[in-house]
């Protein structure tokens, strides 16, 4: 094998695909990544067993093959290279080395054979759709913060995308850890409506979400029951499902509270960071009083003090007290896109259901913490 | 007192089994009886580690040859006034021992009562009954039974050596000889010197000497005093500091009046009062004394009789646990003295409160003192002997001194009266942040939240209505659950501390654990393993650099601090080294 190839280009698709890559293996060869020179051009692949990402770079191929090296050394060279130089990847004789050479520089590495590299036989997609990258980013970025930790409730350990029929149909993604909760929806894409109710996995979600980041307009999507891939221009993640049944989610979301507040969202955000400033320990409540038109805020540390602060809000139900982990309500306030956040209360045992005053489409629901 | 057969009815309520199991058993019965006759003085003797004899003598209230012939028939018994099995005032109460030691070997009473002109005996061997013939001894009993299990060759082969039988026979004595001061014991044994424990007045002073005679001077001297009292149940003893620990529990002493018994309960107790001292698998050593009234225990649950049921666990456990704790907090300030001399001075001078700090007399030796100022010059890297802009005037006296320098950068190093204290710095601000941690938790209550979808967690159904009877207590504690169903629960609410917790795995842990220890231990330990890991990431490290008035400042702060003598994980904060130690290093004397 023998290519070369921009620096950049080869910066661009190792920072895609070497992230895949766990710092820390028991099997060797994972820590490799996979460069194949074909006649399209050079072809690189990273994976953990549950994630593949593969991406194609323009590459001038001298001659055709196959070989793997270290990922995080491989891209740490490359990016100390001289900027706009030429890169140049070449197997040895008897391809137990990978020479690079670019500029003045030559590294030699240590490679594994391309036949030991796994495959995620990720056999057949069968339902498949394209959707506008912004709404694929809005379904993650939205509900990835109430993406569960705790591992023996593993279902819960992703974001559950599934397409629903509800007024039209819609392509909807949930996300919770038993205190909060997080759906957001899209008007559901052509071929979606079939699809399979299906959990990928955080670190999935997290790859997707950062290969958006450079992603063009569209993203194709293609799901199986065990399996989904999205294809961003010439990037292709592929992952495993998380194999278990998410919980039926609707019935905890409350649709007759009567009591609704509508706040400034800044000015709300910014008042519960200041008065949780007073809690030293994670899980202090921050206790809402509501009277009609007021809003105050208010934590109590017996260790250091006690904050409150009054806001001006648009509340006319009945008084109200009700205590909320002041940290769950700041990672929603940061979901909430236009200015007005509305809350819809009954009391101080059950849940609330936040939402943007303005943009429908995402919904959050969050348990009180008793004061 | 006359011996009569128990009614049929009483005899079947008796938790039967197995009353002579080994040496020890048949010790423990006989020492038992002639405490229950009254006596002032036993002696047991032993011999062939108790296979080949036992005889306990006493001076107590004998038998005439009329209850000595029934004495030895089964279910025959002076005790059990009203055939209640409920109020039990005696050791005995069944009328099983004698008969079953008789069955099992070859057993000889001889007895007399004082009024009576001559003595009785009598002879059973393997369960034959011979006549009764007339015999000489003062007033009182005397019992041996010899060739124990003479018949049953293969009960003997479960026997340990004569040596571990012996052991174990002591051991019977030595428990008894804890819960009666007042009478006097002698031990005789092939293997050692025969060993007597003057009998001690009543009282909390009596029962400290006996203690003091059949435990050494080990825990008497790294013990504190336990005392508490709740309704109508008293606890008194000793409970030893964490330092001083165990791989077993065998070194838990404990009684239910005056009674050796070997509880789950209070054992539970125990355990959850030490907690947070003790690593997982080391046992603290205690001595202490349950006494309520009989009514409100049940000693019928084990043939041994060394089982018992209260009427109200909880009351009993959550008295000791608190009785414990204060003990501990009070006696924390310091770990186990390290030095020949064992008393550590710092505990007896504490016992008389600030208040009672003693002006050094001699001159103060300040960080100003030039031979120390000459380290500076040394530039020896990790002593940091820098001169504090203002001694405070009396430290020397204070229990942990005055300090002096910090060595290794994490140990501190402090001058006393008497002696010197080496300070773990990271352990021992551990320690002090934990305890604030915990006493908030304490203070403020575990704040709760509740679940979106409440997790239904499948239980034994034991299990579950024993979890679901303490619900009011867990919600104290965060953790908020309901009955659902005969075998679950239904959790609504977690301990906001724990985060995002696995609920059903705790309260799985939580149900076992109750089971077996009827304790909520799990959840405490889970708060506070929390606290703890937060207190170890909010202390001063090893390696850091303290300045003379931060080790003074955590020296007060220590002095100041329940448990303050070891940290979260057992080990000693600091160890002193008393002059006379030193001296004697240096031999000096
Ligand atoms: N050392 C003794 N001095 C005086 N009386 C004794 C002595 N040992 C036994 N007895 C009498 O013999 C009876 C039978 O003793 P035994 O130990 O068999 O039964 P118990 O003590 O009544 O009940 P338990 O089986 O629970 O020990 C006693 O109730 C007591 O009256
Ligand atoms: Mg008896």
């Amino acid at each position: 094998m023998k290519v070369t190839l921009e620096r950049s280009e080869l910066v661009k698709a190792l920072a895609h695909v070497h992230r895949v890559v766990e710092r820390r293996n028991t099997i060797p060869i994972l820590a490799n990544v996979l460069i194949r020179a074909g006649k399209a051009g050079l072809e690189l692949k990273a994976t953990d067993l549950d994630l593949e990402i593969v991406e194609s770079v323009p590459a001038e191929v001298k001659s055709q093959g196959a070989t793997t090296v270290p990922a995080h050394m491989l891209y740490d060279i490359v990016l100390k290279l001289a900027e706009g130089a030429q890169v140049q990847l070449e197997t040895a004789g008897d391809r137990a080395t990978l020479l690079v050479r670019a500029g003045r520089s030559r590294f030699t590495l240590q490679t594994l054979p391309e036949g030991d590299f796994p495959d995620l036989a990720a056999g057949e997609l069968p339902h498949r759709f394209t959707l506008a990258a912004k709404d694929l980013k809005r379904l993650l970025d939205k509900t990835q913060f109430a993406i569960s930790t705790e591992e023996t409730r593993y279902y819960l350990n992703g974001i559950y995308l599934h397409a629903i029929d509800d007024k039209g149909a819609k392509l909807r993604a949930v996300a919770t850890d038993g205190h909060r909760l997080a759906q957001v929806e899209i008007p559901a894409p052509k071929g979606a409506a079939g699809m399979p109710g299906v959990i990928v996995p955080r670190k999935t979600v997290n790859e997707v979400q950062r290969l958006l980041e450079d992603a063009g307009e569209e993203v194709a999507a293609e799901v199986s029951p065990t399996k989904i891939r999205f294809t961003l221009g010439k990037t292709v993640l592929t992952s495993k499902l998380i194999d278990g049944t998410f919980p039926d989610y609707a019935r905890v979301i409350p649709l007759g509270n009567d009591k609704t507040l509508v706040v400034d969202k800044g000015e709300f955000a910014a008042a519960v960071d200041r008065v949780s400033t007073v809690s030293s320990e994670r899980g202090r409540a921050v206790k809402l009083s509501l009277s009609d038109g007021k809003l105050t805020l208010s934590v109590t540390n017996p260790d250091s003090g006690s904050a409150t602060e009054e806001l001006e809000v648009d509340y006319g139900a009945e008084a109200l007290d009700i205590g909320f982990n002041s940290r769950y309500l700041l990672d929603i306030a940061a979901q909430i896109e236009g200015e007005k956040a509305e809350l819809k209360l009954a009391d101080p045992g059950s849940p609330t259901l936040l939402r943007d005053k303005e943009t429908a489409g995402a919904i959050y629901v969050l348990m009180p913490m008793r004061v | 007192m006359t011996v009569r057969q128990l009614p049929e009815a009483v005899v079947n309520r008796i938790a039967a089994g197995e009353v002579v199991e080994r040496p020890a058993s048949v010790v423990k019965e006989l020492v038992e009886n002639a405490l229950d006759a009254g006596a002032r003085r036993i002696e047991v003797v032993l011999a062939g580690g108790g296979i080949g004899l036992v005889r306990v003598t006493d001076d107590g209230s004998g038998m005439s040859a009329a209850d000595l012939a029934l004495a030895v028939e089964r279910h025959a018994t002076s005790k059990l006034p009203d055939d209640d099995l409920f109020s039990v005032s005696t050791l005995g109460f069944r009328g099983e021992a004698l008969p079953a030691i008789g069955a099992v070997a070859k057993l000889s009473i001889v007895t007399r009562t004082p009024d009576a002109d001559g003595a009785s005996e009598i002879l059973v061997e393997g369960g034959k009954k011979h006549a009764l013939r007339p015999a000489a001894l003062g007033p009182g009993t005397r019992v041996e039974v010899r060739e124990l299990f003479y018949a049953t060759p293969a009960r003997r082969k479960f026997l340990k050596s004569e040596r571990a039988e012996s052991a174990a026979a002591i051991e019977a004595v030595r428990r008894l000889a804890l819960a009666r001061p007042d009478v006097a014991f002698t031990l005789v044994a092939e293997d050692r010197a025969p060993v007597t424990y003057a009998a001690q007045a009543h009282g909390a002073e009596g029962r400290h000497l006996r203690m003091a005679d059949v435990l050494g001077a080990e825990l008497r001297d790294n013990a504190v005093a336990v005392e508490g009292t709740r309704e109508d149940v008293a606890i008194s003893g000793l409970a030893g500091l964490p330092t001083l620990s165990r791989a077993n529990s065998l070194a838990q002493y404990l009684f239910v009046n005056g009674r050796p018994v070997r509880d789950k309960v209070l054992l539970g107790a125990v355990r959850a009062a030490y907690a947070d001292l003790l690593h997982g698998g080391r046992y603290p050593l205690v001595a202490l004394f349950v006494s309520l009234d009989p009514r409100e225990v049940d000693v019928n649950v084990h043939p041994a009789k060394t089982e018992v049921r209260f009427r109200d666990p909880g009351l009993v456990r959550g008295l000791l646990v608190r009785a414990l704790k204060d003990a501990l907090a009070q006696g924390s300030r310091r770990s186990a003295s390290t030095g020949a001399e064992r008393f550590s001075s710092f505990a007896r001078r504490n016992g008389g409160g600030a208040a009672g700090w003693r002006r050094s007399a001699a001159p103060l030796h300040g960080f100003a003192e030039e031979s120390q100022a000459a380290f500076d010059s040394l530039n020896v890297p990790s002593a940091d002997v820098r001169t504090p802009a203002a001694l405070p005037a009396d430290t020397l006296d204070r229990p942990l001194g005055a300090a002096r320098a910090q060595v290794h950068e994490t140990y501190i190093v402090a001058q006393t009266e008497d002696g010197l204290v080496l300070v773990d710095q990271h352990a021992a601000h551990e320690r002090l942040v934990y305890e604030r941690l915990k006493a908030a938790l304490e203070r403020d209550g575990v704040a709760r939240q509740m679940l979106l979808v409440p997790a239904v967690v499948e239980l034994d159904p034991a299990d579950a209505s024993a979890l679901v009877e303490r619900a009011n207590e867990l919600s104290g504690l965060g953790l908020v659950i309901e009955a659902f169903g005969p075998g679950a629960v239904l959790v609504r609410e977690v301990p906001a501390l724990l985060g995002e917790t696995d609920a059903a795995g705790l309260v799985r842990d939580l149900a076992e654990h109750m089971a077996e220890w009827d304790s909520t231990l799990p959840l405490e330990r889970r708060l506070l393993a929390v606290a703890s890991s937060m207190s170890c990431h909010g202390s001063v490290r090893a390696g850091r650099r303290l300045k003379p008035d931060e080790m003074n400042a955590l020296l007060r702060a220590m002095e100041g601090t329940d448990y303050a003598g070891q940290c979260n994980h057992g080990r000693p904060t600091y160890v002193e080294l008393k002059l006379a130690d030193i001296e004697k290093l240096f031999g000096r004397r």
